[in-house]
């Protein structure tokens, strides 16, 4: 085991960003980087980028670990291992980046379910607001990423997230239970 | 009907909405100034409100505030029908034009965000937006774009945001679902639906008329039935003052009689009703399998349509069932009630008042004990699906499996999902064991208070015992069809949807189509243009971006490029499985779109990366495309291929089966196949996507040797990643993200140095690292 995992390590390298080597920074509303990297012959080398963007490599099981940030092309600039090693003020900063870029309402309950020839139209509370959802096939449209939480997707592509079913009033989860 | 257009329509500038007229007035902006309204549905602090973007000549406006408390989110409904409230402010901001250099439309996962970059470097949030909005937000920044550049608006021809109002149902407010065939189906009645499948029917006015008088003539029996032997038959025959006392012989004559020309009218109206719903069902497949191989393959992709085909004949079916057995029975039954009622009525008025009182109680009782029922079906059958589908992936896997000796978790997963569904079946046969005695019991009681009151009347001298009899037996009549009824009222919902499904699939719109008056074109030179071709599978995402060269009739091309780079895409859409989005290509000076189908496909073929074969033959396989060739020119074309030499080994040879379950061949021989395959079809235009990919260097030489020959007056496109097969091309293309930076012979692009240098100088590398020298 441990054999392959040097192999790998030394085949293929992946830049971490820490706190040590970058400085992340927030102007209006958008993320910017300055990244140091130390070269081979010790020189070091400092890159600025004016815009950054996060993305997830495990938006479910690890929402703030493995954290790809990438430039304006979505080429890889380097991964976060773990948010929290950052300290706090740039943490809160790189958080926020997240929850702009998966920005989806939070469904508290569910008010009414109608289903009608195919599509599902659903009356529900959110974080942000009573909303009307319309799905397309409604079973396929609800997936259970893992025991509890459930991501409704709706006819245009927008997210809804609903983190733990077992927490829903019974009403509701009886409402969508059948699609589950 | 236009509502408040709060779209683009720059050319009337009159469209800003009414809402925002009086803040505009307040700030002292003419609406007559706006050239461009966008409406996005969340604010720059991620809070659901109304935001507007609005544009004058010389700045952007970003205008956020509320209409009414919570606005709309989702699928935003139809403005016209909120309140209109006042507009209330919460934020104002101002973007000079000058200081923009370009605005950008981002998409994120759910949402999406417009920015602007400004001449000092820095990026300005201009709006955040749910992907509701995306559509509407590339117009936007297109035209932001344009107002910067050109210092006005050029809205497209063809531009559809200024019919915004009428993608709204007018009678729920609610978006369409497909603005294209502008029905709503939280709206649709299934009047219409049952309309426009009955027209199919029309062909059977003869048969129907049958099954109805049938129907009709059942009914009759069935209420005569009960009166002959009960009511008439204690009154009448048992009752020495009755007018037929004694005549036991006639009166069983006649409820034999009748019992057996009910029997009788009920196989005839079975037998035609069946034939009429088997036709019909004929009729529908006919027309959705033509609609199927009608509609383009990204109607395909789209509607994720993995079990399509299951999908519609299970469908059918179901609409088979309502038609053949659910409407008639239903019909029947209800005709009968309706005139048992009346008939109940006449006899007695107030037992049928206390026997029918119970009628509405229970049926609504069935219908909740049904939809529970339904509940805990559809939970079973879910469960059942997903537990097959781990069967199968499992079994269809079974190489990975037991590559990795997974065996004993595929045992856990299929054990955990299949213990799911026993407890599902379980709960839905317990309901069913409690539920459906007490529903009897109830009926029991209701029975039992006729028995009482009704023979008290009796005593009482006021009803006679036969009509007593008669009444219960009717009685029974009515409440016996309330269970089929409940259960009818959710078949029913079934097969709407199901007729829902068929007629949206044979509404569904071909993006490819085959032109009414199509160029034929049988004999073709083989010239092939592409001029400024642009496309994309998803909207707004360009895969082929501007690409254009030419080929001359029997010219070899190449294309080179990195993996992902659009080199597959552009062969798709030389034959046409896409359109393209902007630009045109041409065969003989002729745009693909407007040559017939036939002569199209017949004229190009293409061995494609992914070879696929059918379950057949091998022979059967190599003649797909050209079946009535003779053995011997399967014979050649598969020496051409290089599959002679193997085929010829199998024990079976050309009539070695191959598919699931039977003999498996090897990435290389299966494109030796379809290598075959396109050959056979002696095509003018020949395509080889990476066609000799999988196979080991020596037998693609000889392959090469052998379609040197072979393409010879063809004209022939290779797309190839090693560069060695490509050596004998007249001319190459390189494609890098869809466009196409360096066209010319082998020797121009090593000079130019650029892309294809590079790539032709690391393959070079690559051969002299193990020793070989080309
Ligand atoms: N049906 C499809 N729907 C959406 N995107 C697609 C589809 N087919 C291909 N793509 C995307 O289009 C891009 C170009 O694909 P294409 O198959 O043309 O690449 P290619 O140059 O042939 O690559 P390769 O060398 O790996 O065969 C890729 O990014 C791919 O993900
Ligand atoms: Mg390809």
């Amino acid at each position: 085991m441990s054999d392959t995992k040097t192999s790998l390590d030394s085949v293929v390298s992946i830049v971490y960003i820490t706190p040590e080597n970058a400085v992340f920074e927030e102007k209006n509303h958008f993320l910017t980087l300055q990244l140091t990297t130390t070269k081979e012959d010790g020189t070091s080398e400092t890159a600025n980028y004016d815009r950054v963007f996060l993305h997830r490599s495990f938006p479910y099981d690890h929402p703030e670990a493995y954290i790809s940030v990438q430039d304006g092309d979505k080429n890889e600039i380097g991964m976060i291992a773990e948010i929290g090693q950052f300290p706090d003020s740039t943490a809160s900063l790189l958080r926020g980046e997240l929850a702009r870029k998966y920005y989806s309402p939070v469904i508290t309950a569910i008010h009414s379910v109608k289903d009608r020839y195919g599509y599902a139209y659903l009356h529900v509370a959110t974080d942000s607001g009573e909303m009307d959802i319309t799905l397309r096939d409604a079973s396929r449209s609800m997936a259970r990423v893992d025991e509890r939480r459930v991501i409704i997707t709706d006819i245009d592509g927008n997210r809804y997230d609903i983190p733990d079913i077992t927490k829903l009033d019974r009403k509701s989860f009886r409402r969508i239970e059948l699609y589950l | 009907m236009l509502h408040e257009n709060w779209y683009f329509d720059p050319a009337k500038p009159d469209t800003v909405p009414a809402i925002l007229h009086d803040i505009l007035d307040k700030k002292g902006i003419l609406c007559d100034d706006i050239r461009l309204v966008c409406k996005t549905d969340i604010n720059r602090d991620l809070v659901r409100c109304d935001n507007y973007i609005l544009a004058t000549d010389e700045e952007i406006i970003l205008l956020s505030g509320s209409s009414s408390a919570v606005e709309n989110a989702g699928r935003n409904l139809l403005p016209g029908r909120r309140a209109r409230t006042q507009f209330q402010e919460l934020s104002w901001d101002v973007l000079p034009l000058q200081d923009i250099v370009e605005c950008k439309m981002e998409e994120q996962l759910s949402s999406g965000r417009i920015t602007a970059k400004m001449e000092s470097g820095v990026y300005e949030l201009v709006a955040n937006l749910s992907n509701t909005y995306k559509d509407d937000a590339y117009q936007a920044v297109k035209f932001l774009n344009q107002l910067k550049k050109e210092k006005k608006i050029t809205p497209a021809e063809e531009s559809k945001t200024k019919q915004r109002a009428d993608q709204f149902c007018p009678k729920c407010g609610n978006r369409y679902v497909d603005a294209e065939r502008k029905i709503c189906p939280k709206c649709l009645d299934r009047g219409k639906i049952l309309s426009r499948i009955g027209v199919f029917l029309g062909k059977y006015k003869l048969s129907i008329a049958a099954v109805a008088a049938t129907l009709i003539l059942s009914s009759a029996l069935g209420i005569i039935a009960p009166y002959v032997s009960s009511g008439f038959y204690y009154d009448e025959v048992l009752n020495d003052s009755g007018s037929f006392y004694g005549q036991l012989l006639l009166v069983l004559g006649i409820v034999i009689g009748t019992k057996l020309l009910n029997l009788v009218v009920g196989m005839i109206n079975s037998i035609v009703s069946s034939t009429v719903a088997a036709k019909l069902v004929y009729d529908l497949k006919t027309v959705i399998f033509n609609s199927i191989e009608r509609l383009s393959l990204s109607f395909f992709t789209n509607k994720q349509t993995g079990g399509l085909m299951t999908q519609v004949n299970r469908d059918a079916s179901t609409i088979y069932w309502f038609f053949c057995d659910g409407l008639p029975y239903f019909l029947i039954n209800i005709v009968q009630i309706l005139i048992i009622v009346v008939i109940m009525l006449i006899m007695n008025p107030l037992l049928t008042l206390l026997s029918l009182v119970t009628v509405p109680l229970v049926f609504v009782l069935i219908k909740k004990l049904f939809s529970h029922m339904d509940a805990l079906h559809s939970r079973r059958y879910n469960r059942s699906r997903r537990m097959n589908a781990i069967l199968n992936d499992a079994l269809s896997g079974i190489r990975v499996v037991k590559a990795f000796a997974k065996e004993k978790e595929e045992v856990s997963r299929f054990n955990r999902s299949s213990v799911a569904v026993a407890d599902a079946e379980r709960k839905s046969s317990r309901f069913s064991t409690v539920a459906f005695p007490g529903l009897n019991l109830l009926l029991y009681v209701s029975n039992i208070v006729i028995l009482g009151v009704g023979g008290w009347m009796v005593i009482d001298g006021k009803l006679s015992y036969g009509t007593l009899m008669t009444f219960i037996a009717y009685m029974n009549m009515v409440y016996s069809p309330m269970f089929f009824f409940a259960d009818m009222t959710y078949m029913a919902a079934d097969s709407m949807n199901a007729m829902n499904r068929l007629i949206e699939i044979m509404d569904a719109k071909a993006d490819v189509e085959e032109r009414p008056d199509a160029i034929r074109l049988p004999h073709p030179e083989g010239r092939v243009e592409f001029r400024d071709v642009e496309f994309s599978y998803e909207k707004n995402r360009k895969i082929i971006d501007g690409v254009s060269f030419e080929i001359e009739p029997g010219r070899v091309i190449g294309i080179v490029g990195h993996t992902g780079a659009g080199k597959s895409t552009l062969a798709n859409l030389l034959i046409r499985l896409y359109d393209t989005a902007a630009g045109g290509i041409y065969i003989d000076g002729i745009n693909v779109r407007d040559i017939a189908f036939e002569d199209l496909r017949k004229n190009i073929a293409i061995v494609s990366q992914e070879t696929y074969l059918f379950m057949g033959t091998i022979l059967d396989n190599i003649k797909y495309a050209n079946p009535d060739a003779t053995e011997e020119e399967v014979l050649r074309a598969s020496k051409a291929a290089g599959a002679h030499d193997f085929i010829i080994k199998l024990p079976d040879a050309y009539a070695t089966q191959i598919g699931v379950g039977y003999k498996d061949l090897s990435g290389g021989e299966r494109q030796r196949i379809s290598i075959a395959r396109a050959i056979l079809r002696n095509p003018k235009i020949l395509i080889l996507d990476e066609a000799t990919a999988a196979m080991d260097t020596q037998t693609e030489r000889k392959i090469q040797t052998a379609l040197e020959k072979l393409i010879v007056g063809r004209t022939t496109i290779m797309i190839a990643h090693r560069l060695s097969t490509l050596r004998d091309a007249d001319k190459l293309i390189v494609i890098e993200n869809g466009k196409m930076p360096e066209f010319g012979t082998h020797l121009e692009l090593l000079k130019k140095k650029g892309i294809y240098h590079k790539l032709y100088k690391l393959q070079l590398e690559a051969m002299k690292n193990i020793g070989i020298e080309e």
